[in-house]
């Protein structure tokens, strides 16, 4: 603090501490404590109190159709449904006098009334983010291996071009050029009809969004960045000279790669396994398109309907943060894992 | 050698004897570490062969060849023990753990490393790391060991001192080290033989004495080492000794072969052969003035400017008193025509 003071004076020093006072409140405790404080409380109601509420419910609902009506009636039914409505609302009145609002309830219930079904999910969710990681992995380690070692000057910065332009259109269109190339009568299928392997009109295509694999390979091309960069980053630190040493004495390449290159590589390899992973563990839009909202649901579709169509923001609240929880446990286990500190995962 | 347009080592032929130890001598960018490099295997010669021990290595990788790098950064690897960066070559060789472990404690015990088995090499310290290195090397049990200029990253203390180990251990291991360097102190020290190199070529291959001694041409005498360059025309040539017509007056230098009457010719004299007040059995004489004085301790450097502008470099052991001049001062110079070596004119080294 007396650094800030000595360096930037006080005026700055000020601005520094309110920015930072901002960002922490704004950005990390408000959101996440009004999400943990909705996921504790849930609304209850007696049978009885219940049932009056639905009744009130059930009379808006009719007035609305009835003033529907009433717009589309000739002059001789109107004074009917005039009526008709005047009656519904003062019975509405009577019953709104008698409604109790409904009690707010405190506890863990959000959490521990998970459905089988729900948990299922959830479990899916997480090994399937999982599989996701481990896939992009696997395929960003050499990609990132050429650009940081194998290319030089030109063609690795081509390569690293090659990578990011994709990021230039909007995500959504990256989804959904994936959707068509794998859709039953996309690319693939057109390709491999066209070579005479399928038969569209026999029905033979092969349903490829059925499959977890088309959302994985929609997942993996959405984030393949986000896994690239960090392993990126680190290889190109590691001295040629160490991989040549290696290799001088003796060692095939798969013993250079397991003994050299990815040890060193460690905190990237960290890095990326858990921006891929909590990346792919919320990702709404890439289940959603490339199943059509059709196929299983991820946990992150449900987190969504349980908000926006069930309506239960409780219940919802509930599982965003049952989610934020497992993510959290997932980096601690890859820092053990990988052996890497907050200091390496920070850089 | 080339890379596309650009020649890096032309035609060469070099042939190093088992068990010597071989210094490749050349100011940066001469090519030496492509050498060392297509020995290695890290690069394959674009004419020719390599062979080690008369087999013909073409073909062969860095990884299967008899041969051991040592790297100019020497290359441990940081995130492995001591111990397991000097088993590393045993290790892809499928050596057992326990096997590995006990060769890794002799040969660390060989370069006086025991007890630091664990540690890892940001631990040590810079001439540690350097027996790491030539331990590393050695356990894959090389028939040639190839270095890369290893010791300049070390101050000058611990260079001196890893000279004379380097030396040592090549001595007690018996095998071939070819060893590559700009540091012509390096390679005079340590070298049964050395091969000069200068853009792309081998200019000398001669054992330290005769490199220091007899220079064969303008580049090595005045890479190697210090030594005054005099221009002339050699007017006659009888019984090994040369006759020179110089702007400093006639001089008689020693012959060397591709030097005859009536062609140009640059006569070397090294600086500590120069003699002040030279007593008359001396060849040749040349006064001049003192224009710049350095005394180093053990000897004193003198640079004399001659009536005709030439500069002479003159070192004389500070032996006795007799030797002190003052800045300004006048004398006389003199050196014997046997330590005067008369060369074909060709480019010099250049000073950087």
């Amino acid at each position: 603090m007396r650094n800030l003071l000595a360096i930037y004076g006080r005026t700055l020093t000020a601005i520094i501490c309110l920015m930072v006072l901002f960002w922490v409140l704004a950005m990390i405790l408000v959101p996440q404590i009004a999400m943990l404080h909705n996921s504790l409380w849930w609304t209850e109601k007696s049978g009885d109190a219940a049932a009056v509420t639905l009744r009130i419910d059930a009379l808006y609902n009719d007035i609305g159709v009835l003033e529907l009506d009433l717009a589309a009636a000739g002059d001789d039914e109107k004074a009917k449904i005039t009526a008709e409505i005047e009656s519904k609302r003062s019975e509405i009145a009577e019953l709104e006098s008698k409604e109790v609002s409904a009690r707010r309830v405190y506890g863990f219930a959000n959490y521990t009334r998970m459905s089988a079904l729900h948990f299922g999910i959830f479990v899916k969710t997480m090994f399937f983010s999982a599989l996701v990681t481990v896939l992009a992995l696997i395929v960003c380690y050499p990609i990132a291996f050429a650009a940081a070692q194998v290319f030089t000057g030109e063609k690795a910065a081509l390569l690293m071009l090659g990578l990011v332009v994709p990021y230039a259109i909007n995500e959504l269109l990256r989804i959904y050029a994936w959707l068509m190339i794998l859709d039953y009568q996309g690319v693939i299928n057109s390709a491999l009809a066209w070579m005479g392997l399928v038969d569209f009109s026999k029905g033979t295509a092969i349903p490829f969004l059925q499959s977890p694999g088309a959302v994985f390979a929609a997942m993996i091309y959405a984030y393949i960045l986000f896994m690239v960069f960090p392993i990126y980053n680190t290889l190109e630190t590691l001295d040629r000279n160490q991989l040549d040493a290696a290799r001088d004495l003796g060692a095939a390449t798969a013993r250079i790669h397991w003994r050299v290159a990815i040890p060193h590589a460690k905190p990237g390899i960290a890095v990326g396994c858990i921006m891929t992973f909590m990346l792919s563990a919320g990702s709404y839009s890439v289940p959603q398109i490339m199943t059509r909202g059709q196929g299983g649901d991820w946990f992150s579709q449900l987190i969504y309907r349980q908000f926006f169509d069930a309506n239960n923001w409780n219940i919802g609240a509930a599982y965003a943060f049952t989610l934020l929880v497992a993510c959290l446990v997932f980096i601690f286990l890859v820092m053990r894992m990988f052996g890497v500190g907050i200091r390496e995962i920070a850089r | 050698m080339r890379f596309r347009d650009f020649t890096a080592v032309h035609k060469t032929d070099l042939m190093v004897n088992a068990g010597e130890f071989f210094s490749i001598l050349g100011p940066s960018g001469c090519g030496k570490t492509t050498i060392l490099k297509m020995v290695a295997g890290f690069l394959e010669p674009t004419e020719g062969t390599v062979l080690i021990g008369g087999t013909p290595m073409t073909g062969v990788g860095p990884a299967q060849r008899p041969t051991a790098l040592i790297f100019q950064n020497l290359a441990l690897f940081p995130l492995m023990t001591v111990w397991e960066n000097v088993a590393f070559g045993l290790e892809a060789r499928g050596m057992r753990v326990a096997e590995r472990r006990r060769r890794a404690g002799e040969l660390l015990d060989l370069v006086a490393l025991g007890g630091h088995e664990m540690k890892r090499p940001g631990e040590l310290s810079g001439g540690q790391k350097q027996r790491v290195a030539i331990a590393r090397a050695l356990a894959v049990e090389p028939s040639v060991l190839l270095l890369d200029e290893p010791l300049s990253a070390l101050d000058l203390k611990l260079r001196h001192h890893m000279r004379a180990e380097l030396r040592a251990i090549q001595q007690r291991v018996g095998i071939t080290f070819i060893y590559i360097t700009h540091d012509q102190g390096e390679a005079l020290t340590m070298s049964d033989r050395i091969a000069v190199m200068s853009q792309g070529r081998i200019e000398q291959i001669a054992t330290p004495e005769e490199l220091y001694g007899r220079p064969s041409s303008a580049f090595v005498a005045t890479f190697v080492g210090a030594n005054n360059v005099l221009h002339g025309r050699v007017t006659s040539a009888v019984n090994g000794h040369l006759s020179v017509d110089s702007p400093l007056g006639p001089l008689r230098a020693r012959k060397t072969d591709g030097v005859a009457a009536g062609q140009e010719t640059l006569i070397f004299v090294r600086p500590e052969r120069i003699r002040l007040d030279p007593p008359p059995t001396v060849e040749n004489r040349i006064s001049g003035k003192v224009v710049r004085r350095e005394l180093e301790g053990a000897y004193l450097q003198l640079e004399i400017a001659t009536e005709t502008g030439q500069r002479l470099l003159a070192q004389v052991t500070n032996a006795d008193e007799s030797v002190a001049r003052k800045i300004g001062e006048s004398l006389s110079v003199g050196f014997n025509a046997v330590d005067a070596q008369a060369l074909p004119p060709g480019p010099l080294a250049v000073e950087r």
